[in-house]
């Protein structure tokens, strides 16, 4: 797949709501993996 | 009463020092050899070696640390391992008599070994290259790097040039986020017109980072992590070339052979290439006083470990369990080893020699996170085994998950990051039967200002956890 960043997607990589959603996604994501790990 | 001895107060050994001593600290004796007295938060580096933070924010004390914990702490550099008679020789940092620390359980925890002389001319010391892979050294290239900043305000055009400067090296993810942040600093001071930098790497790839690589589904399609890195390098006019493995340096000159077997130069001003990783080199004695260092370590230095070794790529690729569950050496059974220490069985990235026969292979990154978990079960095995006679906990690369943050720029308002996370590290085919070995719903990589928030939040939780502070077994390794 070629994949350029086009200036759309450089707004949405700034856009504070969007954002603020992705960062919470991630740290669950992130917590999800590592409840997995805990129990190892 | 049973004493365990850390050699190292890096993610591993810190991290399993507070572990050790918190289940075990009062009633035991827990010691941490380590030559700073001073931890040092590893990836905020990347910004001390652009000017974006100050160097005392990534360090704290150890010793008010450990005496928290009731763990004893001894500053000086380990030298050699009576395994037998079980103590560990160190040279105090005062100067005073060596010492011999005694244990029932070793970790050795000890990091890196930069091994700068594997290629002449490489890094700060007897070289004309930076590394921020010390403190010292990220402080160094900060300094260097606004030498070429003041050159490019008085109009002079500065080539830059970052990533591996040995054909065995790793940590490309940490060098990536150093060339991105060198982009972002040119732009908010108005010189990125006055600079040419270039990715100058040994993976087999753009985008391998020493894991293969990722494939994603984005919208119904894959994506790879080489169309990822390649469309960052497009949008910030930054070259690169990989499959190249740097062979010497001179002023001003970068020396290279690539897959092909052509042998290059590449010009520069400033360069920050990572030397190859060594294990800590370590020789180790029996009761007679024999060298027994093969049954211990590989020639690399690095610790064997409960390990397959000796396979070739192909079948290793096939084999999760080749890599370590426990960390434990197989001879000397109460002797472990965690992190970057660790003997891998092999590279998770494809090894190539090219036709002059020379290996130009991506080592496997062990830093951060890993580290930390394996720091982690390797403490909690440690405490089993005092307590219950009997290990419990288990976890290998091929389970682990890893989330890297390359961050590029640090403001919290308009800085990124590239967030890539990988599960598992290490491909496991057997229990992920797809092409890429991992398990796609989870694995990942995007890019923006969460990225940005994720890595400052990352480095304030870890320098909370790592000092021992409330909560700090809540926060994850």
């Amino acid at each position: 797949m070629t994949f350029e960043i086009t200036p759309k997607d450089a707004k949405k990589m700034n856009n504070k709501l969007l954002q603020l959603w992705r960062f919470i996604m991630l740290n669950l994501k992130i917590l999800k993996a590592v409840d997995h790990s805990k129990r190892a | 009463m049973t004493k365990v001895v850390v050699i190292g107060s890096g993610f591993a050994g810190q991290t399993a020092a507070l572990y050790l001593g918190s289940a075990l600290g009062k009633r035991h004796d827990i010691t941490v050899i380590n030559k700073y007295d001073i931890f040092g938060y590893t990836p905020s580096w990347v910004w001390v070696g652009v000017g974006q933070m100050e160097p005392h924010k990534t360090t704290f004390a150890l010793k008010p640390v450990y005496d928290k914990f009731h763990i004893n702490f001894v500053h000086g550099a380990a030298q050699a391992i009576h395994v037998d008679d079980q103590y560990v020789v160190v040279n105090r940092a005062d100067g005073g008599d060596e010492l011999q620390v005694p244990y029932d359980y070793l970790i050795i925890a000890t990091g890196a070994r930069l091994n700068f002389a594997g290629t002449p001319g490489l890094g700060p010391h007897d070289g004309y290259t930076t590394s921020i892979c010390s403190l010292p050294h990220a402080i160094d290239a900060r300094d260097r790097f606004f030498e070429a900043i003041a050159r490019m305000e008085k109009g002079e055009r500065q080539k830059i040039v970052v990533g591996t400067g040995h054909p065995g090296a790793t940590c490309q993810g940490a060098a990536f986020e150093y060339l991105t942040n060198i982009h972002k600093v040119l732009e908010k001071r108005g010189l990125r017109d006055k600079a040419d930098l270039l990715w100058l790497s040994n993976e087999p790839t753009l985008g391998d980072f020493g894991v293969r690589g990722l494939r994603i589904k984005k919208q119904d399609k894959i994506l790879t992590s080489e169309d990822f890195i390649k469309a960052i390098f497009d949008l910030y006019g930054i070259d690169w070339q990989v499959q190249t493995g740097v062979r010497r340096i001179e002023p001003g000159k970068i020396y290279w052979e690539n897959y092909d077997g052509v042998e290059g130069k590449t010009d520069f001003d400033f360069a920050m290439l990572i030397p190859q990783f060594l294990g800590p080199g370590f020789t180790y004695f029996d009761k007679d006083g024999n060298d027994v260092t093969d049954k211990l370590a590989n020639k690399g230095g690095f610790v064997l470990v409960d390990a397959i070794y000796g396979l070739d790529w192909d079948t290793l690729a096939e084999t999760p369990e080749a890599w370590p569950a426990v960390y434990q050496n197989r001879h000397y059974k109460n002797i472990f080893a965690a992190g970057i220490a660790f003997a891998p069985p092999g590279s998770i990235s494809r090894p190539f020699v090219n036709p002059n026969g020379l290996s130009i292979t991506a080592a496997p990154p062990r830093t951060g996170m890993i580290s930390g978990i394996i720091g982690r079960i390797v403490a909690l095995n440690i405490i089993d085994l005092v307590k219950r006679g009997r290990m419990t906990h288990a976890e290998r690369m091929t389970e682990m998950f890893a989330a890297c943050i390359a961050s590029m720029g640090d403001s919290l308002w308009d800085g990124s990051a590239a967030t890539i996370i990988i599960y598992p590290v290490v491909p496991d085919p057997r229990t992920y039967p797809n092409e890429e070995g991992r398990d796609l719903f989870v694995t990942d990589m995007e890019m923006g200002l969460a990225g940005a928030w994720m890595k400052r939040m990352i480095h304030t939780t870890f320098m909370h956890k790592l000092q021992g502070r409330i909560g700090w077994k809540l926060i994850p390794e």
